[in-house]
């Protein structure tokens, strides 16, 4: 991973070594292995039938955030727009498609190649039409996972739709792997995975305390383990170390911004090529990110006496694949919980699922709540269309205002 | 021209004269909706009017307080006339899961735009398989039900009767395409997507009453002018009249095209033998397929290809909103197939309210000359 990210608190978080390693192990053994088969696959997608499987999952959504923390995602963009990729395309799936062509990335020769892709769209409809073309490029097959997004109700038909293409999976899987899928197998994946969930929660919320031990920023670092490899033991132990150190910095009353005296709430994907310096900018007006909508989203309920159904919910309703008006009465919960002094949300030219509506989710906090929003024009990955000027002046008459 | 088809001129000065006058005329409910996917036979059945909205050319004011400038203009404009009080006529809006900008774009309608009737018809994304097919029936089951909450029951010999007189039309069509197939000249690119496009503007018996007028207009038509080059137009929605205007002023037609305000839009037979709810389904499904949907099994680009050698076109354009992503991924496969089996194109990214007819000119000419060589 890159020096942008690496550590975003003043105070240097140790578990950060471990979690590089565990990364670092990870992408050697999908670089290198000859016996297990890689599979591609969304953020939001399914991962625990696939470790279950013995599959490796290789997720170009992270890659494309390391890309974009490396300043290198504009670059590969560039090959995919000569293909005729449009600039308003997504700039992961621009990202991916010209590090794929290119054999390049933030890992030496880019991602290894996939052998079939699991593309779930309860983050967004965008990941259909780029697996498409990933299935195409790389001739290989693909399953889509589709969830109906949830406007106002959840159908019961919507939840047995994807419970039963959870089957449907299984049945893909033991034919793409040559192996049977084993249900006891996926039940003790599965409870690793909800022992991380539960992990990866707690550690979200030592942010409650004030000073917060940490800020979004370390959040979008250290979540990268609980995306791609939850369901293993690894990640398990790995956020029992993190929580650990969380924990014991609040005994020790260490928080990540010295004399924090504004806490906010972050929504969006970060901005990752600026995230040093916005973390900067915001620290050194005594501003702390202390929850956000993004790692939150993976903090999801699995239940274990049925998990196929309860996986079915819980991977339909997630905080993209739900209106607005839900979305409103989820960052409420956070603002207060947080103990909020105001919002920043980053309006991501890239992502319009997450984006479109936060006009609407912006008014509405602050009517409810009597604290300010602020919003950032801005790509995750694409530094082409980022003012840096701008962002910091806008961001210090924000802090003013509280 | 004949009476009928100046007609149609009114109606892109005015699209939503007919829905207004009549709701006037019948004091009926008019449902909006702006997706082609939409059952809109059920709505029919209902006794209600629905109406197709697709924005318009226009600088917009209010919806910027809601949609981000990244965002597809028929969005952006369609949620403005809304907040603007032009669609007030409307009693109820429905829409159906395709892409991102939509799924959100109903949520802040749903919130700001305060019609009566809110629908989402959260069709499946794969349309293939078992599993989808059996999904896609219970949602339009269910869309059904909340439907007949607000207007009323809807029977199923209604329901039958609708889709006899939405087949009725789109045959017609279908025949007017095949007709221009066979002798563009009778009818130019403008008017014969008008005819498609203001099916989705009016009552369809009326409209049918219309087109039979026009057919047998076009019928008694003698062989005309069949110099022009042939082209196929690829997109969501073309609304650009001056656009296909300038296209006939070079020398060009659109014989054919993958709209779904054109061909799509009439594309495929609602079955008239199974239970209606899974006859709308069944047609939906069988239809031409936008790229919103997911196919593994049918390569839209062959498909595409397959109707430009039957129409016989040279060239073709693609024709987008710029920050589409569904259209926006497809294009580069589409053109590298169309570039391979030599069928030349070209990429027009629009946004509405700020086309350029003559800067498209020189493009376009410069296509028709290519071809001409
Ligand atoms: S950034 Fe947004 S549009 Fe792109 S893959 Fe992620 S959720 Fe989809
Ligand atoms: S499919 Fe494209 S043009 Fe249609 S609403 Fe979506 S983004 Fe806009």
């Amino acid at each position: 991973m890159s020096d942008e990210g690496d550590n975003l608190s003043l105070t240097q978080i140790k578990a950060t070594d471990q979690m590089k390693q565990l990364m670092v192990e990870y992408y050697i053994e999908a670089k290198t292995t000859t016996e297990k088969p890689i599979c591609w696959i969304t953020s939001g997608g399914p991962v625990e039938f696939l470790i279950a499987m013995d599959v490796i999952p290789v997720y170009p959504e992270n890659h494309g955030a390391m890309c974009g923390a490396a300043k290198i995602a504009p670059g590969l963009a560039e090959t995919a727009e000569e293909m005729g990729f449009s600039r308003d395309l997504c700039s992961y799936a621009r990202a991916d498609i010209g590090g794929a062509v290119k054999q390049d990335g933030a890992i030496p020769g880019g991602l290894p190649k996939p052998d079939f892709l699991l593309c779930c769209n309860n983050i967004c409809g965008t990941v259909t039409k780029w697996y498409e073309e990933l299935s195409r490029y790389f001739d290989v097959p693909m399953f889509l996972m589709d969830t109906p997004f949830i406007h106002t109700t959840k159908t019961k038909h919507a939840t047995e739709y994807v419970r039963q293409q959870c089957l449907e999976l299984v049945g893909f899987l033991e034919k793409q792997t040559g192996r049977e899928f084993s249900l006891e197998k996926f039940a003790e994946v599965a409870l690793r995975s909800v022992a991380a969930v539960e992990l990866w929660k707690g550690v979200l919320k030592t942010a409650e305390s004030r000073p917060s031990p940490f800020t979004c920023f370390d959040a979008f670092i250290h979540m990268a383990p609980i995306v791609t490899l939850r369901g293993t033991q690894q990640v398990v132990d790995y956020y029992e170390l993190l929580k650990g150190e969380m924990e014991q910095r609040i005994a020790d009353g260490i928080g990540a911004v010295p004399e924090e005296k504004y806490r906010l709430v972050w929504d969006n994907i970060p901005i990752w090529y600026a995230m040093r310096s916005l973390g900067n900018l915001f620290a050194s007006n005594q501003a702390c990110l202390v929850a956000d909508t993004y790692t939150t989203a993976w903090a999801v309920d699995i239940k274990i006496d049925d998990p196929l159904t309860s996986m079915a919910d819980a991977y339909t309703k997630v905080y993209l694949n739900i209106a607005i008006d839900i979305m409103l009465d989820q960052l409420l919960g956070l603002m207060e919980k947080y103990q909020a002094d105001g919002l920043v949300m980053h309006s991501n030219r890239s992502c319009k699922p997450y984006s479109l509506g936060q006009y609407d989710l912006a008014r509405a906090v602050t009517e409810r709540t009597g604290k300010p929003a602020l919003i950032i024009e801005a790509d995750m990955t694409d530094s082409r269309v980022y003012s840096e000027a701008q962002v910091r002046e806008r961001v210090e008459a924000f802090i003013e205002s509280l | 021209m004949g009476a009928g088809l100046e007609k149609l001129a009114a109606l892109r000065e005015d699209p939503y004269a007919p829905a207004r006058s009549w709701k006037e005329r019948t004091g009926g409910k008019v449902i909006g909706y702006f997706c082609s996917l939409a059952p809109e036979e059920m709505i029919h059945a209902a006794g209600a009017l629905p109406v197709r909205i697709s924005g318009e050319n226009r600088v917009i004011s209010k919806s910027g307080a809601h949609l981000q400038s990244y965002c597809c203009s028929l969005a952006r404009t369609g949620l403005d006339m809304a907040l603007e009080g032009e669609l007030s006529f409307l009693d109820g809006t429905v829409f159906v899961h395709t892409c991102d900008t939509m799924q959100r774009l109903s949520d802040i309608w749903r919130l700001n735009a305060g019609f009566v009737f809110h629908g989402d018809v959260v069709l499946p994304v794969r349309f293939e398989g078992d599993l989808a097919r059996d999904y896609e029936v219970k949602e339009l089951s269910y869309f059904k039900e909340r439907l007949e909450e607000y207007l009323g029951d809807i029977p199923d010999d209604a329901l039958a009767e609708s889709i006899k007189t939405y087949n009725r039309n789109r045959s017609l069509l279908s025949e007017i395409y095949g007709l221009r197939l066979e002798n563009p000249g009778v009818l130019s690119s403008v008017d014969a997507l008008t005819l498609a496009h203001s099916s989705a503007l009016m009552e369809k018996s009326e409209h049918n009453t219309f087109l039979e007028e026009v057919l047998e207009e076009l019928k008694s038509t003698g062989p005309a002018d069949g110099s022009k080059v042939r082209l196929f137009g690829v997109g969501s929605l073309m609304d650009q009249w001056d656009f296909l205007g300038m296209l006939e002023a070079v020398g060009a037609t659109m014989v054919d095209d993958d709209f779904c305000n054109g061909r799509r839009y009439f594309d495929a037979l609602t079955p008239e033998d199974l239970a209606p709810v899974e006859a709308v389904a069944a047609r939906l499904w069988e239809r031409e397929s936008c790229p919103c949907k997911h196919l593994t099994k049918r390569d839209r680009a062959a498909r595409l290809l397959d109707r430009i050698r039957r129409s016989d076109a040279r060239g073709a354009f693609f024709f987008l909103f710029k920050f589409c992503e569904p259209h926006g991924f497809d294009y580069p496969y589409l053109k590298a197939a169309f570039d391979k089996a030599g069928i030349p194109s070209l990429l027009l990214e629009i946004e509405q309210g700020s086309v350029s007819i003559e800067q498209l000119r020189t493009r376009v000419e410069a296509l028709v000359e290519t071809i001409k060589i």
